[in-house]
């Protein structure tokens, strides 16, 4: 006991804070909006207790939540590998041992601290308008451009570009994973004449699993939540046709649009229960293709 | 006895009170402060900020703060400040959004007001009850508009087009997106492309006989009415003489992105009151025409409260905001600032200050109230609760329509369908 405290009071030490936060700020909320998702509530006048109902009708009747799921799976599932591999890229790039490699770590990580701003979004919406940059760029090389943003077949790949670009943080903790493998590995095996791509496969990826491991919990995790670019892309409906509907995009609505407090809190946690068992899935697959060096028994 | 003295005692308590309380007063009332939020355009923004600095000046002591944002997000924001309880003390109200916040008890009705610090007892009875729900005041009229066909006259002289832009049908209109399409050779087509405007299909629901929605709150505009009102528009897309599909399908773009404003068209569906703030951002001299009628059919349009003025339920110093309200309805200084941006005022004293200091623009639309009046429908009930969510849902749905990915009769059907069930889960 006396042991764990002082190897792990460190931890907490650090982690007070947030400890902090979550009991006095966060866990209110979460309970009484747990209990709101049972009742029917316009903000207004008092909660009224109603079971099920807000999941049955999500479950039965409500075809924008069929639709609200569909669009950010897509997203997940795009977005994701898109933005792990983008970073791992940049990150191998980065891990040549340049001496500049500070400035460039913090120009590449630019993006993602920017992403996540109203502005960015903006910027986003009118790159990608029918008139925008990307379509004059395209017009110089001959090719008539799409109407990116406006065209429910192309708009959510405008924001799948957009998270693409927005590799920073997942790409420091590759660089990260990177410095961790043995450069002698890598001297063994370019001794015995093996082909950078092998060298990669065999050595890199394998040495670098619980790191991608982590990172695709996190990123799983983070695009589910994906709100504001889409918000502000789709002025706030979701538009065009729905096709930027993300879960949390009509969740805002359900809540601050039409005033439905109990329904929306029903979504929320729904939304939980769909990252609690993307995480279960991650975690217990984990044990077949994640393998931590110093874990031999 | 003793209940007499125990009164009069409490009385010279309270008298004393009240006295000890009095000179504080003055260093008290410099504390008043009232949040005043709209929806608005730069021309708009820029009167009420003037209204604002005069209201202060003659009210040395009220602290008005003003909130503005654009129509897109102003109900979002409102709805957001609803919930947290921080509603602005004023807040600017629309006739279709009326019911439902007075259903929620988001707003304080004005009755008890009334005569006392809010003069209105010589108003215009039919705009004041416009903002009426159950009988009570919630909203007070500050100023009258109808629907309007905003045209570019240059345009429309260079092509030649001599309609009556008053007593015009469907067919006069499609036949002037023509002439102007073709006169430009293609670079000004005739209009926007209005498939998703709610606000003028509902005309056109009138025009077929019916209201969007019956007196008892249902959707009564039939799958009919959306399929012909979606192929019209698909037709005028066909020919090319409508706006642009991609920027049709931009949902609430502020005044200066529309087609009018930046020239890509010569016709625009808009309320009358914006005449001023479109002609601030047009190059062009504006005109304004009625919404096309249906030949034989009934009149479509009608003239409305175009804005009001709401006490909201978190408002504290309801004093100083019932007195910033009445002098934005009698002071002469302030409505002269204001002039007709938000419409016609209903009060005839102000209306008749205002006529000879009309600029060009507002005599322009003056002259169109006066030119419509008989031509106009009754004002239709306010709409039922989940009418915003039904104006989403057509926009939605529309778009598809716009784009051509799915077939017009198909979506008109998908429309009802949905706005029954909206409608019905809202209540």
């Amino acid at each position: 006991m006396r042991r764990f405290f002082a190897r792990n009071a460190p931890a907490y030490v650090f982690l007070l804070p947030w400890l902090i936060g979550f009991f006095l700020l966060a866990l209110g909320p979460i309970l009484a909006s747990l209990y709101l998702s049972f009742t029917r509530y316009d903000m207004v006048s008092a909660p009224r207790w109603i079971g099920w109902g807000n999941y049955e009708y999500m479950f039965t009747r409500d075809r924008r939540f069929w639709k609200a799921l569909e669009v950010t799976f897509s997203y997940v599932a795009l977005a994701v590998p898109a933005r792990l591999i983008m970073a791992l890229g940049v990150a191998m790039l980065l891990d040549k041992g340049l001496r500049t490699i500070g400035v460039y770590r913090a120009i590449f990580y630019l993006p993602s601290l920017l992403g996540a701003s109203i502005a960015i979004a903006i910027l986003w919406r009118q790159l990608f308008a029918a008139d925008g940059v990307v379509n004059q760029v395209l017009a110089m090389v001959g090719i008539q451009g799409a109407s990116w943003i406006t065209d429910p077949d192309t708009s959510l790949y405008t924001l799948v570009v957009l998270a693409m670009w927005q590799f920073g943080s997942p790409m420091l903790i590759f660089l990260a994973g990177l410095r961790g493998i043995p450069r002698d590995l890598y001297e063994a095996a370019e001794i015995d004449g093996t082909p950078r791509w092998r060298q990669f496969t065999r050595i890199t990826l394998p040495l670098l699993a619980p790191v991608i491991f982590f990172n695709l919990v996190l990123q799983t995790i983070e695009s589910f939540k994906t709100f504001s670019s889409a918000f502000i892309i789709s002025n706030g409906t979701g538009a065009p046709a729905d096709s930027l509907l993300f879960y949390t995009v009509y969740l805002f609505n359900e809540a601050f649009k039409f005033f439905r407090m109990g329904y929306a809190s029903a979504l929320a946690w729904f939304l939980l229960v769909i990252i609690a068992a993307f995480t279960a899935i991650a975690f217990f697959t984990s044990k077949y293709w994640v393998h931590y060096e110093n874990e031999r028994d | 006895m003793t209940e007499l003295t125990r009164r009069a005692l409490l009385g010279t308590i309270g008298a004393a009170a009240a006295a000890s309380a009095l000179p504080a007063m003055p260093a008290f009332a410099a504390d008043r402060s009232i949040r005043h939020y709209w929806w608005g355009n730069p021309e708009r923004d820029k009167r009420t900020f003037a209204v604002i600095d005069a209201f202060q000046k003659k009210n040395a002591g009220i602290k008005v703060s003003g909130e503005t944002i654009g129509w897109g997000d102003y109900w979002t924001k409102m709805a957001t400040q609803t919930a947290g309880r921080n509603m602005a003390d004023l807040v600017q109200m629309d006739y279709r959004f009326l019911f439902e916040y007075v259903n929620r008890g988001a707003l304080k009705p004005l009755d008890e007001f009334a005569g006392k610090n809010l003069m209105i007892a010589d108003f215009d009875k039919g705009p004041l009850d416009g903002g009426r729900v159950d009988g009570k005041l919630y909203a007070l009229n500050i100023g009258s508009n109808s629907q309007v066909m905003v045209h570019n006259t240059r345009a429309f002289q260079e092509a030649g087009i001599d309609a009556d832009l008053i007593n015009w049908t469907w067919d006069d209109f499609a036949k002037v997106c023509e002439k102007i399409t073709s006169k430009s050779g293609g670079k000004m087509k005739g209009s926007d492309d209005l498939s998703l405007m709610i606000e003028t299909f509902e005309s056109w629901v009138r025009q077929n006989g019916r209201e969007f929605y019956s007196p008892d709150g249902k959707v009564a505009a039939t799958a009919a009415d959306v399929s012909s009102w979606w192929q019209m528009w698909a037709d005028l897309r066909k020919a090319g003489v409508v706006r642009d599909k991609n920027k049709t399908v931009i949902l609430d773009p502020p005044i200066a992105e529309s087609g009018i404003a930046v020239g890509d068209t010569a016709m625009s569906h808009y309320w009358s009151n914006q005449l001023v703030g479109i002609q601030a951002v047009s190059k062009d001299k504006i005109g304004a025409a009625m919404v096309p009628h249906k030949a034989g059919g009934k009149p479509g349009q009608f003239i409305k409260p175009s804005m009001f003025l709401s006490l909201s339920r978190d408002a504290k110093d309801t004093e100083a905001a019932i007195a910033y309200m009445n002098a934005w309805v009698n002071d002469p200084e302030i409505t002269g600032i204001l002039g007709l941006e938000r419409g016609i005022p209903c009060s005839p004293k102000i209306r008749a200050a205002l006529a000879p200091k009309l600029t060009e623009v507002e005599k322009l639309s003056v002259d169109y109230f006066t030119a419509i009046q008989s031509k106009v429908g009754p004002l239709p009930l306010p709409a039922p609760k989940g009418a915003g969510e039904v104006r989403d849902a057509f926009m939605r749905i529309g778009t598809d329509v716009v784009l051509g990915k799915v077939e017009v009769a198909k979506a008109a059907g998908t429309f009802i369908e949905d706005a029954q069930a909206i409608i019905e889960r809202a209540q």
